[in-house]
């Protein structure tokens, strides 16, 4: 009986109602879409590097050296010199230790140096190992193999040949030594997908006929004498490192951490990972806040139109109460239709975070490599709903406590 | 072109004459511990570092018979691990291996009074360690108690629940930034005196 009364009362006045519950719809679709990108944002990064004991860097801090190692954000201070580099390998602890080197571009794509045990050792999303999709693992000193994105947006096969760009934002390209697409990897959803991947002898070879990072005009080495030419490099930008019990991370990460010939800094992935979250806390409270206010504005707006409709209601108040009902029933049915615009607001919101998750979901992996996953509501998401339609019904009992003490004397009385 | 050689050789000999040490010294957080806590099969390995500052209260070289009876009284301490970092009786977990030192970082006077110049800009982080009359701290540079130890656990993936008692046994401690690996990764944790215990159980 009530809830008819309701509803008939907000068809009475669809527009204002569509309206009201269109602002808290959008509100709760931000509130609930900034929160899936924040976990997704979380989880993917979370899932790019996994099985790497360590990370071995110039000693800078921890946040940039998993920065610029494992997702190409930012530049490293140093460089890793190659006997330092060998130094480390040479420790007992080491299971294994895969190179890094950054610092050319193919287009907007960062150019990683590194050997063929980055294949097998580099493991993403719990464990999952790198595969190609087409082609194979780079054999000579000019293959690479390309990330999923890369091969994508450039529309590149196997066999293609490819121009490496010194530096990242340069016009001065490696022209002499034209690289060829010898594999493309399957979409990883980690930074990998945006990375050409070449050997680390071949970073050196493009570097053949420069010095102090100019060319020298008029000399080319051609590709067979550097073939020929021993590639060491003089220094890597990072490294990999697996140990071979748990037990001893620690105690490697301390000894490279106080190795006395070179300033180096080892970090542990997870612990990088935790410290970054530290510092974008902060902004991740703001943003959830600020969406908040949002659903908080939505829900005062919606305070806004029923007292306003109070003034029209008057008559219809008055009508009700000289029919028998009680002031209660006056203040309940309008907490219902709050809560029923509340609940059809967050309804629809939730029908919209779906809809635009659907439409962006692909844009937004491509434009910024996030993985936005589309899973039915958690738990949490439900409570949001829930809070929602609560606080709704809440804000509503202002307007109508005015209704409750206003109702019979107010409609009563003829005004002029 | 060949008139920058000079000048350039210059610098290098200049440098040369200064550059045959190395000078490196590590951070040093008077309050501030650190615990590395590694899990691996069945076994459990720890690995703690902190100030002697929190630890017996002084930095200087103990000469006085008090100040070594501190000290010994602090690494044998320390070397009861089960004592300082409680486990849950479910994991069943005995000491294989024990060893704690006392280590002093071997900076020269001058080092030692840059160090605590930077210090006392910190701030309350020297709440407990008062430098106008500890003279002797900053002739003889920092000291750090270093203490490893090797657990075995009948059952480790009970051991989520650590009851740090190590600050009830040093009052001077405050804190203590800890590291844990297990087969999920690796995370840190901050463990303060306000709620001494650690929750590993996200990690198993």
């Amino acid at each position: 009986m009530m809830l008819r009364l309701c509803l008939g009362s907000l068809m009475a006045r669809a527009l204002t109602v569509a309206m009201t519950i269109v602002a808290i719809a959008l509100s709760v679709a931000l509130f609930l879409g900034v929160e899936k990108v924040r976990t997704g944002a979380k989880a993917s990064f979370a899932d790019t590097i996994s099985g790497t004991d360590l990370i071995v860097g110039a000693r800078s801090g921890s946040v940039q050296l998993l920065l610029y190692s494992v997702f190409r954000i930012g530049n490293a201070t140093n460089n890793l010199t190659w006997a330092s580099y060998q130094d480390i390998a040479a420790r007992p602890e080491v299971d294994w230790i895969v190179p890094i080197s950054l610092g050319d571009s193919h287009r907007q794509f960062r150019v990683m140096g590194t050997s063929t045990a980055f294949f097998e050792r580099y493991k993403y999303r719990a464990g999952q190992s790198l595969a190609v999709e087409k082609g194979a693992i780079m054999d000579d000193l000019f293959d690479t193999v390309i990330g999923a994105d890369v091969a994508a947006t450039l529309s590149y096969a196997v066999g293609d040949p490819i121009v490496v760009a010194h530096g990242l934002a340069s016009f001065v390209e490696h022209e002499d030594q034209p690289f060829r697409v010898s594999g493309i990897l399957e979409k990883t959803g980690t930074p990998v997908d945006r990375t050409v991947i070449v050997s680390l002898e071949a970073i050196e070879a493009i570097h053949v006929d420069w010095q102090s990072g100019a060319k020298i005009p008029g000399q080319s080495t051609p590709a067979d004498v550097i073939r020929q030419m021993e590639l060491e490099p003089i220094a890597v930008t990072a490294a990999l490192v697996g140990v071979k019990s748990r037990l001893q991370v620690f105690g490697l990460q301390r000894a490279i951490n106080e190795y006395p010939q070179e300033p180096l800094l080892a970090i542990l992935p997870g612990v990088a990972l935790q410290e970054l979250w530290q510092i974008v806390g902060i902004a991740e409270t703001a943003l959830i806040a600020v969406s908040a206010m949002v659903v908080v504005t939505a829900l005062i707006g919606m305070m806004a139109t029923i007292f306003s409709s109070l003034n029209e209601r008057r008559r219809e108040m008055a009508i009700f109460r000289a029919m028998g009902a009680r002031p209660r029933v006056i203040l309940s049915l309008l907490v219902l239709e709050a809560a029923l615009m509340a609940a059809l607001g967050a309804v629809i919101g939730l029908a919209l975070l779906y809809a635009g998750l659907f439409v962006a979901q692909p844009l937004v992996d491509a434009t910024f490599g996030l993985w936005l996953p589309i899973e039915p509501p958690s738990l949490r998401e439900f409570w949001v709903l829930l809070g929602v339609v609560a606080a709704g019904a809440i804000v509503s009992l202002v307007p109508a406590f005015r209704a409750y003490r206003m109702s019979l004397a107010d409609g009563m009385m003829v005004r002029i | 072109m060949t008139r920058l050689v000079p000048t350039a050789l210059i610098i290098l000999t200049a440098s040369a004459a200064t550059a045959d040490e190395t000078r490196q010294l590590d951070a040093h957080e008077h309050g501030v511990g650190q615990l590395n806590i590694a899990f691996d099969g069945d076994q459990i390995a720890m690995e703690l570092h902190a100030p002697g500052a929190d630890i017996v209260g002084f930095e200087y070289t103990a000469e006085s018979a008090e100040d070594r009876g501190l000290v010994d009284a602090a690494v044998a301490t320390l070397a009861r691990p089960l004592d300082l970092f409680a486990l849950p009786a479910a994991a069943g977990c005995s000491v294989v291996q024990a060893s704690a030192s006392l280590e002093s970082e071997e900076a020269n006077d001058e080092h030692g009074h840059e160090d605590h110049a930077e210090h006392e800009e910190e701030g309350d982080d020297h709440a407990e360690h008062d430098h106008e009359d500890e003279h002797h701290a900053e002739e003889d540079g920092h000291t750090e108690f270093h203490a490893e130890y090797l657990l075995n656990c009948a059952n480790p993936a009970q051991a989520t629940l650590i009851d740090f008692a190590y600050f009830d046994a040093f009052p001077n401690a405050l804190e203590l930034e800890v590291q844990v690996i297990t087969d999920r990764g690796a995370t840190a944790f901050e463990v303060e005196r306000d709620a001494p215990v650690l929750d590993l159980r996200d990690m198993f």
